[in-house]
C-alpha cells in the first residue's frame, strides 16, 4: 500500500465515508484514490437523498463526499439532511468543473471543501485537513467548557464566600453585643467591688469583645465592597474626591492636612465604592503622617484604555519589603498602642479596584512618604458597552441580593 | 428662608416658635438644614413638588416633619392626613407640635398615622426642653428610612 | 393625672430583655416593664387575650424584628392594621441596620426606629433618650380612648 502523506493513529480504524454519487463509476475512483493513499476504508454509497438519510442514520460519518451534481438533486443538499437528523460531518464536493464563483459559494454555505475529479490525489490532503481541524475544533470546545465550568465554580465560591462573610458577621453581632453589653455591665456594677485581679479581668474582657465588634464590622464592610451587581457608569474623580474629603472633614482640619488634586479624569466605575478607596488612601495619608502636617496629592495619566492615578503622601511611609502584605486583610505594621484600626482598609482598597478591573500597588520610591497607583477604566463607548454587556449577564446570573 | 434641601420641614404659622425652634436646633447642633412653611398649602406643595416647590425632586424628602395643627389656608390634621396616605411621603415621620389641648386633636393624629405628639409648652425654657429633646430622639437616636422600598437607589 | 407609663418590650432573647429593662429602670423616668417573647404573645398582649385579659394597655410597645414564627414585621402590621390598637406608639428596637427593615417599619406605620447599639454606653443613652422622648415629652392617647 503506497501512502502519500504520513498515517495518523487514526487512519488505523476505518474512515467511515459516506459516498453520495449517482455515478458507481467515479465513486470506485474516489474509494481507490483514497486506499491508495493509505486510508483504510468503511464506505457507505448513496445515490439519492433517501439513501443518504438512511446511511448517516445507520451509521455516523466522519466524512461525506459529494458530486455537486446528482442529477435530481445537489450534493448540497446533503448539509440540510445532516442537518436535520444532527449529524455533523465536514462535507467535501467531488466535482466536475465548477467554476470559482460556485465553489466559493459552495464552501460559504457550509461545504469544506471541494476537488475536482480530474484532480483526485488532492483528495486525502483535503480529508486529513478536514479531519484534522474537525479534532482541533472538538478540543477547543471542551476547553471553553471546561473554563466556563471553574469560572462558574469561581463565582459560585466567590458568592458563597461574600455570603458566608455577610452571615457570619451579621450573626455574629448579635451574641457578640451580648458579651460586650453584659462584661461592661459587670465593670460598671462591680468595679471596686470585688478585688483589683477581677477587675483587671473583667477589663480584658470587655476590651476583647469590643475589638471584636469592630473586626466584624470591618468584615462585614469588606464582604460588601466591590460586589457583583453593583452598578458602573461614568464617574467623575473629582466628585468622588470631594466626597471623600467630606467624611474626612475632621482628621483634615484636626491635622492640618493639604489634599491638592486637579482636573481629575472621568473613569467608568461605581462612584460610591471609589470615594471607598479615595477616603482609605488620603485617610491613611492623614493617620500615618510623620512631623509636619500631611500633604497629599492626587494625579493621573491616561495610559490607552486605562487611567492611571497616583496618590502620594509625606507620611511615614511603607518599608518595601511589606509593599505587598499591606493590602491583606487585617494585615497591621504597627502595634494598637502607635495606631489605631484593624488593618482592614487597603484590603477593601484592593477588593473594590481589582472589582473595576484595575490594579493597585505601592510604588516603590527614594525618599519619605508613600505613593499608591491603581488603575481604573477609562470611559470609552467601548468600554462602556462591553461593561453593559457583561453588567446586563451578571444581573442575570447574580442569585441573592445581599442586604447590608 | 427656605432651604433648597431642607433636613427638617417646620410647619408653623407663629414666627416666635418659628424662631425659637430654629435657634434651639441650631444651638444644640442638631440641624442646620430647616424649611419652613407658614401654612398647610405651603406644606403640601414642599411634600408633593408643586406649585412654588415644582422644582423640588420627589426624592428629596425631609427626615423629619414638625407640624403644628392650627394652620391657615389647610390645617394640619388635614396635611397629616395627606402625608400618611401617599406611599412615598408616608414614611417621612411626622411629629405633631401643637398648642392644641384637645384630645380629640391626639386621638384623631395618631389614628391618622402621627409619629407622635407633642404640646409645645407655654413657658420659654421649656419650649426649648423640648425642642432639645425631641431634636436628640428623632435626629440622632432614632433612625429615618431612606427611601421608598422598590425605588431605585439614588446615587 | 399622669399614671405611671408601661413599656411592652418585645424580644426572643432574655438577655436582651433583661438588659432593656435595666436601663429603663435606670432611665429616671419610672415605668413599668412588661415583656413577651414572641409575636402571637405581644399580639394576645395588646388584644388583652387570655391570661392577659386583666393587663394595661402599653403606652409604649418597643419590638423587635427578629423573633420565631410570627416575625416581628408581621406584628406590627397587625398592630397598625387594627382600628384600636393602631393608636398604641410602636418603636422598633431592633438590631438590623438594613435599609430595608427601616423602609419596611415606616411603611408599616411604625412610629420610630431606634438600632440597638452595640456598647453599654450607646445603649443606655438610646434608652434614655427614648423615656425622655416618650414619657417625658411625648403626649400618648389616654389609656380610655383606646
Amino acid at each position: 500500500m503506497t501512502g502519500s502523506g504520513t498515517q495518523t493513529a487514526a487512519e488505523k480504524t476505518p474512515l467511515r465515508v459516506v459516498i453520495v454519487e449517482d455515478n458507481s463509476a467515479d465513486a470506485e475512483l474516489v474509494l481507490r484514490e483514497l486506499r491508495r493513499s493509505g486510508f483504510q476504508v468503511s464506505s457507505e454509497e448513496a445515490q439519492t437523498a433517501e439513501q443518504f438519510r438512511r446511511a448517516i442514520r445507520k451509521s455516523v460519518p466522519e466524512v461525506v463526499l459529494a458530486d455537486y451534481n446528482l442529477g435530481q438533486w445537489r450534493g448540497m443538499e446533503t448539509l440540510e439532511i445532516m442537518r436535520q437528523e444532527g449529524v455533523e460531518a465536514p462535507l467535501i464536493l467531488v466535482s466536475g468543473a465548477l467554476g470559482d464563483v460556485t465553489a466559493v459559494e459552495c464552501i460559504k454555505l457550509g461545504a469544506t471543501d471541494y476537488v475536482l475529479k480530474d484532480a483526485l490525489a488532492r483528495l486525502p490532503i483535503s480529508i486529513r485537513r478536514a479531519l484534522e481541524e474537525k479534532r482541533l475544533r472538538e478540543e477547543r470546545k471542551l476547553a471553553l467548557e471546561a473554563l466556563a465550568k471553574k469560572a462558574e465554580a469561581l463565582t459560585i465560591s466567590n458568592q458563597e464566600l461574600e455570603q458566608f462573610a455577610y452571615v457570619a458577621s451579621h450573626d455574629l453581632q448579635e451574641p457578640l453585643r451580648m458579651v460586650a453589653s453584659y462584661t461592661q455591665l459587670l465593670a460598671e456594677k462591680y468595679k471596686g467591688k470585688l478585688d483589683q485581679q477581677a477587675d483587671k479581668y473583667i477589663g480584658y474582657a470587655v476590651e476583647g469583645a469590643v475589638r471584636m465588634q469592630t473586626l466584624i464590622q470591618d468584615l462585614l464592610a469588606f464582604s460588601r465592597a466591590g460586589r457583583p451587581g453593583t452598578e458602573m457608569k461614568d464617574t467623575d474623580c473629582n466628585f468622588v474626591v470631594e466626597g471623600a474629603l467630606r467624611n474626612l472633614q475632621a482628621a483634615v482640619s484636626e491635622s492640618g492636612a493639604l489634599v491638592v488634586y486637579k482636573d481629575l479624569p472621568h473613569v467608568l466605575g461605581n462612584a460610591p465604592q471609589l470615594q471607598q478607596v479615595f477616603q482609605n488612601l488620603i485617610g491613611n495619608g492623614i493617620k500615618f503622617r510623620g512631623g509636619d502636617a500631611p500633604l497629599i496629592q492626587i494625579g493621573a495619566e491616561r495610559r490607552e484604555r486605562d487611567w492611571w492615578l497616583t496618590l502620594s503622601d509625606n507620611g511615614i511611609g511603607i518599608p518595601p519589603e511589606f509593599a505587598d502584605e499591606v493590602f491583606v486583610i487585617f494585615k497591621r505594621l504597627h502595634t494598637r498602642t502607635e495606631y489605631s484600626g484593624n488593618g482592614i482598609g487597603l484590603s477593601i482598597c484592593k477588593k473594590i479596584i481589582e472589582y473595576h478591573g484595575g490594579k493597585i500597588w505601592v510604588e516603590r520610591q527614594e525618599g519619605p512618604g508613600t505613593t499608591f497607583r491603581f488603575t481604573l477604566p477609562a470611559l470609552g463607548e467601548e468600554t462602556a458597552a462591553a461593561v453593559h454587556k457583561n453588567q446586563e449577564s451578571k444581573d442575570e446570573n447574580h442569585a441573592t441580593s445581599l442586604v447590608g | 428662608m427656605n432651604a433648597e434641601n431642607g433636613e427638617i420641614l417646620l410647619v408653623e404659622d407663629s414666627q416666635d416658635d418659628i424662631d425659637l425652634t430654629m435657634h434651639t436646633l441650631r444651638r444644640e447642633n442638631l440641624a442646620n438644614n430647616i424649611s419652613i412653611a407658614r401654612d398647610g398649602e405651603e406644606a403640601l406643595d414642599f411634600l408633593f413638588c408643586r406649585g412654588a416647590y415644582a422644582q423640588r425632586a420627589p426624592e428629596q424628602l425631609p427626615r423629619l416633619v414638625l407640624l403644628d395643627l392650627k394652620l391657615p389656608k389647610v390645617d394640619g390634621i388635614e396635611v397629616l392626613a395627606q402625608i400618611k396616605a401617599d406611599r412615598r411621603t408616608k414614611i417621612i415621620p411626622v411629629v405633631i407640635l401643637t398648642s392644641s389641648r384637645e384630645e380629640r386633636d391626639l386621638v384623631n393624629s395618631y389614628n391618622l398615622g402621627a409619629n407622635s405628639y407633642i404640646q409645645k409648652p407655654v413657658d420659654f425654657d421649656q419650649f426649648r426642653q423640648v425642642v432639645k429633646s425631641l431634636g436628640l430622639y428623632w435626629l440622632v437616636i432614632n433612625h429615618r428610612p431612606m427611601s421608598v422600598r422598590g425605588a431605585k437607589q439614588g446615587k | 393625672m399622669k399614671t405611671t407609663p408601661q413599656v411592652l418590650l418585645v424580644d426572643d432573647n432574655p438577655a436582651d430583655l433583661n438588659l432593656a429593662s435595666e436601663a429603663l429602670e435606670q432611665s429616671g423616668r419610672p415605668n413599668r416593664v412588661c415583656t413577651v417573647m414572641d409575636g402571637d404573645e405581644a399580639l394576645a398582649y395588646l388584644q388583652r387575650q387570655g391570661k392577659y385579659a386583666n393587663e394595661l394597655t402599653p403606652d409604649l410597645v418597643l419590638l423587635d424584628l427578629s423573633l420565631p414564627r410570627k416575625d416581628g414585621r408581621a406584628v406590627l402590621a397587625e398592630i397598625k392594621g387594627d382600628p384600636i390598637l393602631r393608636k398604641i406608639p410602636v418603636v422598633v428596637f431592633s438590631t438590623s441596620q438594613a435599609a430595608h427593615d427601616i423602609s419596611l417599619s415606616y411603611e408599616l406605620g411604625a412610629n420610630g426606629y431606634v438600632c440597638k447599639p452595640g456598647n453599654l454606653h450607646d445603649y443606655l443613652l438610646a434608652i434614655q433618650s427614648i423615656t425622655d422622648f416618650w414619657f417625658g415629652y411625648a403626649r400618648l392617647p389616654r389609656k380610655e380612648e383606646r
